[in-house]
């Protein structure tokens, strides 16, 4: 198990996952977030080359309100 | 209410509308939805944010209610950068924007104070330089200083959005000669006011500088009826732009009348 931070949250999860298996693990879904690891963004179509380290800081951002 | 057949461009799009408008700050998400559609608004505003702890439990949908309004609105959207303080996390931001909203608009916000939530002028020049190199049609945020919007051109914006006043604090245009001068000094470029609008009369007065449009957030949202504010803000953006299309009259240093002497009944000079 590694220890990485989701959205502020500390959290162990198994190591060796890329961004798009971490999502799964997490639960969430597929559309309508974005993700950044470590402040640089993570595009969909790297998600599966995108492999979680110990100790990364993952960022999930979703829609809401702005001015 | 837009049947002057004043479209104008900006960021590759025709509109109608010269007002953009927040989504921020509503009572509730109806009163929202209701005040962006009286508007007439073609250009709303809208932001990212880590879904809170819990909010798995949802399945990751955390945003969705909110973005299915907006969706349902068909209407332009510009994500915004806010909450960024430095031009690394406002590229990351839009690059974020960008997947998720599918458009390569972004409100470029680069806070510099915490205060004042004054934007920093270097960070903002240094991320509007590489997110037009990616490609981002950039709205950037700025104070009414000339020379940085000087320089904001020289690394391509072709929009300008200086400020009013503070964001969020309704009080109007602070300095309209630094506006006026920047409106002199880039004929070309599209100049937005963006923040301190607090008052419908604002919003004329900016049109009546010249410029192409007003954005603007908590004077709607916090007004006591928002609906009905948007509907005013909507018809002052209009008159603020036919009074600046229909040309001022020159302000004059004496009384003139304006009904006609010849004819006066009991006529009389002062003395």
């Amino acid at each position: 198990m590694i220890t990485i931070s989701v959205n502020g949250e500390i959290k162990e999860v198994k190591e060796g996952l890329n961004v798009k298996e971490l999502i799964v693990a997490l639960n969430y879904t597929t559309q309508g977030f974005a993700v950044a690891v470590n402040t640089t963004f993570v595009a969909i179509k790297s998600y599966e080359t995108t492999i979680i380290e110990n100790g990364d800081t993952i960022d999930i951002l979703t829609p809401v309100q702005g001015g | 209410m837009n049947n002057n057949n004043n479209t104008w461009e900006i960021g590759g799009k025709t509109l109608n509308s010269r007002l953009l408008i927040g989504s921020a700050l509503y009572p509730n998400p109806a009163n929202m939805e209701e005040a962006i559609k009286i508007s007439e608004a073609q250009i709303v505003t809208v932001s990212l944010r880590r879904q809170s702890a819990g909010d798995n439990n949802n399945n990751g949908k955390a945003g969705n209610s909110f973005w299915n309004i907006i969706k349902s609105l068909n209407i332009n959207v510009l994500p915004n950068t806010a909450g960024c303080h430095s031009a690394k996390e406002a590229i990351t931001t839009a690059q974020m924007a960008r997947e998720v909203f599918g458009t390569n608009w972004i409100k470029l916000e680069v806070i510099g104070d915490q205060y004042n939530l004054q934007p920093d002028p270097f960070e903002t020049v240094k991320a509007a330089e590489i997110l037009i190199k990616e490609g981002f049609e950039v709205f950037p945020y700025t104070t009414d200083d000339l020379v940085v919007a000087k320089r904001l051109a020289d690394v391509g914006c072709n929009i300008l959005m200086p400020w009013g006043s503070m964001i969020g604090s309704g009080k109007g245009l602070m300095n309209p000669d630094n506006l006026t001068a920047i409106r002199k000094q880039f004929p070309k470029l599209k100049l937005i006011v963006d923040a301190g609008i607090g008052k419908p009369s604002h919003a004329t007065k900016a049109m009546e500088l010249g410029y192409d449009g007003v954005l603007l957030n908590s004077a709607i949202a916090l007004a006591g009826d928002p609906v009905k504010m948007a509907n005013a803000f909507k018809y002052a953006i209009t008159a603020g732009r036919l009074g600046y299309e229909a040309g001022v009259m020159q302000q004059r240093e004496f009384a003139s009348p304006s009904t006609p002497v010849i004819g006066t009944p009991f006529w009389h000079q002062f003395k």
